[in-house]
């Protein structure tokens, strides 16, 4: 027992630089022929937080209040970035997982590759975009003096949990978009409708109570209110609905894990 | 070392996909099967050479893609020590838009090659695929041959234990397909395990210690290369035979007055007795000749060609004996043995009858390319070119040292 359990380990510490490999791939030689080359890799999240800022706070000058003259011009902008790179984060490694097996089949079909590991190369991408734009995200704080705490610790746990999360669902619809090709062109069709009954660019509390309720079943709900917790109000998280998300993503990971077990065999010969 | 016991595998056919999932769901059945490879057994020890023969759709990539771990068996065994790679298919894994040696490292780090290894290796991988400036342009660039190169270095660098090699190699030109044989020859001297696919029957018979012929998913040879090479031709011939009847294009090939015909030709080695034949072993060929009406001055001429059309060896009847007679209706049987002391390659033979000394006054029967056949390896001394020309080497040796020496 322990032994395959090592054997299991050592198995995904050796893949772990061939998907390492896969992310550097999509992060950055994407863009190898082009001018600036790896710096595209930056600029994007960059120019997305400019926009924000710039839109929101000088020209439609939407804010919320509540954080002091100086910073209120730019809270609404504040909202909306935690939210929106969040967001972003899982949805194009939802969307990028899904097609994984497809996508991927020419390797897939060649090459001795781990169907379970595979993912974890798209997530690993969408972290480092992640991860750079916070830190442009708190350049940003830093220059309009908005104040940081030691709730700001929080934020790679929650980001943690969603990763384990959108691996869970990835990882079911992979498998299920090999056999039924409508997975994939409903994925794409539900990822937007999903990001309007999220609150990412309004405000929840502008919803009647009995929608709210409904939608605080919503596990981007949850996660992004929880990022916004810690980052603006500098409060705790709903913890009782982060346990509820750990049992959603655990739940997710068994039936995906099963799945993928039953069916692995097939899905090879089907690619 | 390579150990595969009772190898089962097939592939489930199913009219829509979505029936794919519903039954490993369900458990119920919404398929017909189709058995790839059955009782497959074999083992390839550290060192060796075994080739694998079979024609297309025998299992013979089924067998590969299970070996690498590509494909999951239903049943049985694989047991490999060590890392296997080879070269399967064209451009495994190879991603088209990436540089030569971008592709060197994603390809070495999928085959389970650590950072510190792909840098060690990296410039001996350049050298041996020979690329040049070209292993800083993207792949899509690159000629199927220059994607073999890269592949075959990659895989062989990799330090594997286990070695597959299947057509692809084909793709190469003559000096790079050398080149391969000669690093996997010494890749199983150092004690490599190897797996050699091929159609190349030369190569087998030269390269492999033994060899298995996988027809319709089942090994039903084991043993000696030459005996496996055999029993593949025999599959071969049969298979075109079927073939034959189906089209019965045969004739068609022929033209001329049609005064006489050849109605039955064949061709086989001595001793393979099938279109198989070593170097130096004797070609019979009989033939089977029907005159339509009496004709005073027949000769036979038969004409071996190569695979480039040259014309290797023509002779007739009438260069060696003078011309013949047949009656009307009268049928005859006409063997030729030709000690075939001619370099391995494929040959096609044309048959003609026809008047005098050639073909150009009297034509009956003339029938370009009617048979085929193929010579792999040597037997007795090697030879360079096309054929082997009687040949008597003295070696004066009065003035050798150590014939001297000995002497005194």
């Amino acid at each position: 027992m322990m032994a395959s359990v090592h054997a299991r380990l050592a198995g995904w510490r050796n893949q772990a630089p061939f998907l390492w490999h896969l992310a550097r791939q999509e992060l950055i030689e994407r863009h190898s022929g082009s001018l600036i080359g790896k710096a595209w890799t930056l600029i994007a999240p960059l120019i997305n937080i400019l926009v924000f800022v710039l839109v929101f706070s000088k020209i439609m000058g939407a804010r919320l209040e509540g954080f002091g003259a100086e910073i209120d011009q730019y809270t609404y902008s504040i909202y909306l970035i935690v939210g929106i790179l969040a967001w972003t984060a899982f949805a194009k490694s939802l969307s990028a997982i899904t097609n994984l097996y497809g996508e991927q089949a020419n390797l897939i079909t060649k090459v001795r590759v781990s169907l379970k590991a595979l993912p974890l190369s798209v997530l690993l991408a969408e972290s480092v975009v992640y991860v750079i734009s916070m830190i442009f995200f708190a350049a940003f704080l830093v220059l309009i003096d908005f104040p940081f705490s030691a709730w700001w610790l929080g934020v790679p746990l929650v980001f943690g949990l969603q990763l384990a999360f959108t691996y869970a669902l990835g990882l079911l619809l992979a498998v299920l978009a090999v056999y039924l090709k409508d997975i994939k062109e409903a994925v794409a069709v539900l990822l937007p409708v999903w990001f309007w009954t999220t609150p990412i660019v309004y405000v929840s509390d502008i919803l009647p109570p009995w929608v709210l309720s409904y939608m605080q079943l919503n596990p981007l709900f949850q996660f992004i209110d929880a990022y916004r917790d810690l980052i603006m109000y500098q409060r705790l998280p709903a913890l009782g609905w982060l346990a509820a998300l750990v049992l959603v993503t655990l739940g997710l990971a068994v039936a995906a894990f099963w799945l993928l077990k039953r069916t692995e065999r097939d899905l090879r010969d089907c690619l | 070392m390579i150990r595969v016991t009772d190898l089962k595998k097939s592939f489930k056919m199913f009219s829509r996909p979505s029936d794919r999932l519903l039954e490993a769901l369900t458990g119920r059945n919404r398929h017909h099967t189709h058995v790839a490879l059955e009782d497959v057994s074999f083992e390839v020890r550290s060192g060796e050479v075994l080739g694998v023969l079979g024609r297309n759709g025998a299992g013979k990539s089924t067998l590969l893609k299970l070996m690498t771990g590509v494909l999951m068996a239903d049943a049985g065994d694989i047991h490999i020590d060590g890392r296997v790679t080879g070269l399967l298919e064209l451009g495994t894994g190879f991603n088209p838009e990436l540089t030569g040696i971008q592709n060197i490292t994603a390809n070495a780090l999928m085959l389970g090659m650590s950072h510190a290894e792909i840098e060690a290796r990296h410039q001996d991988i350049i050298d041996f695929s020979e690329l040049g400036e070209y292993i800083h342009e993207p792949l899509r660039t690159y000629s199927s041959g220059m994607v073999m190169r890269l592949g075959f270095a990659i895989a062989i660098h990799a330090e594997p234990a286990c070695f597959l090699v299947d057509e692809a190699l084909s793709v190469g030109d003559g000096y790079f397909q050398q080149k391969c044989m000669k690093r996997i020859r010494e890749f199983k001297e150092q004690g490599g395990a190897i797996l050699f696919v091929s159609h190349d029957l030369n190569a087998v018979k030269v390269l492999c210690d033994r060899a298995m012929v996988l027809e319709g998913g089942r090994v039903v040879h084991e043993g000696e290369p030459e005996g496996a090479v055999n029993l593949y031709n025999r599959i071969m011939a049969r298979q075109a035979e079927e073939e034959e009847g189906r089209h019965k294009a045969r004739h068609d090939g022929a033209y001329g007055t049609r005064q006489a015909e050849i109605i039955d030709a064949n061709a086989q080695g001595e001793d393979s007795h099938s279109q198989m034949l070593t170097s130096g072993e004797t070609l019979w060929l009989d033939l089977t000749l029907l005159a339509h009406e009496a004709l005073d001055d027949v000769a036979l001429g038969v004409l071996i060609r190569d695979r480039f059309g040259q014309d290797i060896f023509g002779i007739n009847t009438y260069q060696q004996q003078g011309a013949f007679r047949l009656v009307r209706d009268e049928q005859r049987r006409v063997r030729l043995a030709i000690e075939a002391t001619i370099a391995p390659g494929k040959y096609t033979i044309t048959l003609a009858l026809h008047s005098g000394d050639h073909h150009l006054d009297d034509c009956y029967w003339w029938h370009d390319s009617a048979l085929q056949f193929e010579v792999a390896g040597y037997r007795g001394s090697k030879f360079s070119g096309i054929c082997q020309l009687a040949c008597h080497i003295e070696l004066d040796t009065r003035n050798d040292p150590a014939a001297r020496e000995e002497a005194s």
